[in-house]
């Protein structure tokens, strides 16, 4: 699917104008759009550069869905990969509640976890980075 | 095939229960908590109530002797497949030889005493009177008609899906549907036929006091002990059916809470019923902890029971759209 194919972008302004949104951004694989209300359109916005996710120098476990990030399972108290630990390349470093569905956060790489990107808790958009990681050289 | 590798007795293979045939005098039986059975077979796109391994004393350890999806469900037992730690309330696929331990029950945010092991296709025992449950008392149905031991090879079902069991969890209910009253365990009950027959104080004590589940409590029914309930007058009854719920009060005043392998008949008087709906509360409440009785009406157990539906619905509807996207990539 591509989000910015113009007949998917006409749709979606028809969509908005008949709503009261006043600013809608969806995301998906190396690409966005943002369409936001003045006046009485919609128009298409600019790209903010800080939504890009491209060029950031480390490595981050991303958001495979949208969904709430949690650092540790809702049955225990310890993080499911606390910063400082090193995992594998697939591990779970985290967890996106969806109602009662829990999918896997997962490491891209092998690699030490840095730092949580975004509270336990909160909700994390679609390819949100989660876990920045520093990746570990092949084989270490 | 899975091999049981631990010496530890009890585990036993069940299913929702065999329904519909009290009037031959053979009980329920079925997993202590259907919720958790249901949820891991949801998981693994099997019916609900395909049958699975109850795991009540731990550690206990199964070699895979084939790749198997599966799912832990029940009390988070801290589980490992090789030396891989497995989340609570997780499917995973096994490699043909790996070794699947559970451990002991953690504390954690729900204190809970039964670990269910779900496989995708279903635990294959031949089916008796329409289930898979193991009937102790009767000593058919399950594996042989009894508990599992070292050595036990189990069969498993042809799994209706292979892309099933490859890493999602759940939010098990104890968090989704909480009930806790004084920071215990609270459990729904319906007054019974001689309810009447105990005093104002018994009444009282009975849903305002804890009851303690003693060590003399397992899958035929929970001995509680708290403070002894005093009858007007003492009854004499014939045996008369009675169904897994109801609680019985016996001479001593110390309540009986009958369970899955409930025997059919009893003849001790009848204070209450634990509602269906709450009955996976109490099968999950361990020995030596305390829980607290609520008192509820038809509607509301009803409602109950509507409501666990509902949480069982929900869950089916977003597991299958999780595979189906990830089916369709």
């Amino acid at each position: 699917m591509t989000i910015s194919n113009s007949d998917r972008v006409r749709q979606l302004v028809d969509w908005l104008s008949e709503t009261d949104i006043a600013r809608l951004e969806l995301r998906g694989p190396g690409e966005s759009i943002c369409l936001q209300r003045e006046g009485g359109r919609i128009v298409v916005a600019p790209d903010e550069p800080a939504l890009a996710t491209e060029d950031a120098p480390s490595v981050a476990a991303t958001a495979a869905s949208v969904g709430v990030f949690l650092h540790r399972h809702p049955l225990r108290d310890a993080a499911i990969a606390e910063t400082g630990t090193a995992v594998r390349c697939g591990q779970i470093v985290g967890l996106l509640q969806i109602g009662a569905l829990l999918l896997p956060v997962t490491s891209p790489c092998d690699g030490v976890v840095a730092a949580m990107l975004l509270e336990h808790g909160a909700t994390a958009g679609y390819g949100e980075r989660l876990v920045e990681l520093h990746p570990l050289p092949a084989g270490a | 095939m899975i091999e049981i590798l631990s010496a530890s007795a009890l585990a036993t293979v069940q299913d929702l229960g065999r329904t519909g045939a009290l009037r031959w005098g053979v009980g329920t039986s079925g997993a202590m908590d259907p919720l958790a059975l249901a949820a891991g077979n949801i998981l693994l796109g099997n019916d609900e109530g395909a049958a699975a391994v109850e795991v009540p004393v731990f550690p206990f350890q199964v070699r895979f002797a084939q790749d198997c999806a599966f799912a832990v469900t029940g009390a988070d037992v801290a589980a490992r497949l090789d030396d891989e730690p497995l989340l609570p309330w997780w499917s995973t696929l096994a490699r043909a030889g790996q070794v699947l331990q559970l451990g002991l029950p953690q504390g954690g945010t729900w204190r809970a005493s039964r670990a269910y092991l779900c496989v995708a296709g279903g635990i294959d025992v031949p089916p008796a009177l329409g289930s898979r449950s193991t009937q102790l008392r009767g000593a058919f149905g399950g594996h042989e008609g009894r508990a599992l031991r070292q050595g036990d090879s189990l069969r498993v079902g042809a799994a209706s899906d292979a892309r099933c069991g490859k890493g999602i969890g759940l939010v098990p209910p104890a968090l989704a549907l909480p009930l806790q009253l004084d920071d215990l365990p609270a459990i729904r009950v319906l007054p019974a036929a001689q309810y009447t027959n105990y005093t104002e104080a018994s009444r009282a004590t009975f849903w305002s006091e804890p009851w303690k589940i003693t060590a003399q409590s397992d899958r035929y029914g929970y001995r509680l002990s708290g403070t002894r309930l005093e009858a007007v007058s003492a009854l004499e009854m014939r045996s008369h059916g009675i169904v897994p719920g109801v609680i019985q009060v016996p001479p001593g005043g110390q309540p009986i809470v009958q369970m899955r392998d409930a025997q059919p008949s009893g003849g001790y008087p009848k204070l209450g019923t634990v509602i269906e709906a709450d009955l996976w509360r109490l099968g999950q409440a361990p020995i030596g902890g305390r829980v607290r009785f609520v008192e509820t009406n038809w509607d509301d157990a009803m409602a109950a029971l509507a409501q666990t539906r509902r949480w069982l619905d929900e869950v089916r509807r977003l597991v299958e759209l999780q595979r189906s996207q990830r089916g369709g990539r």
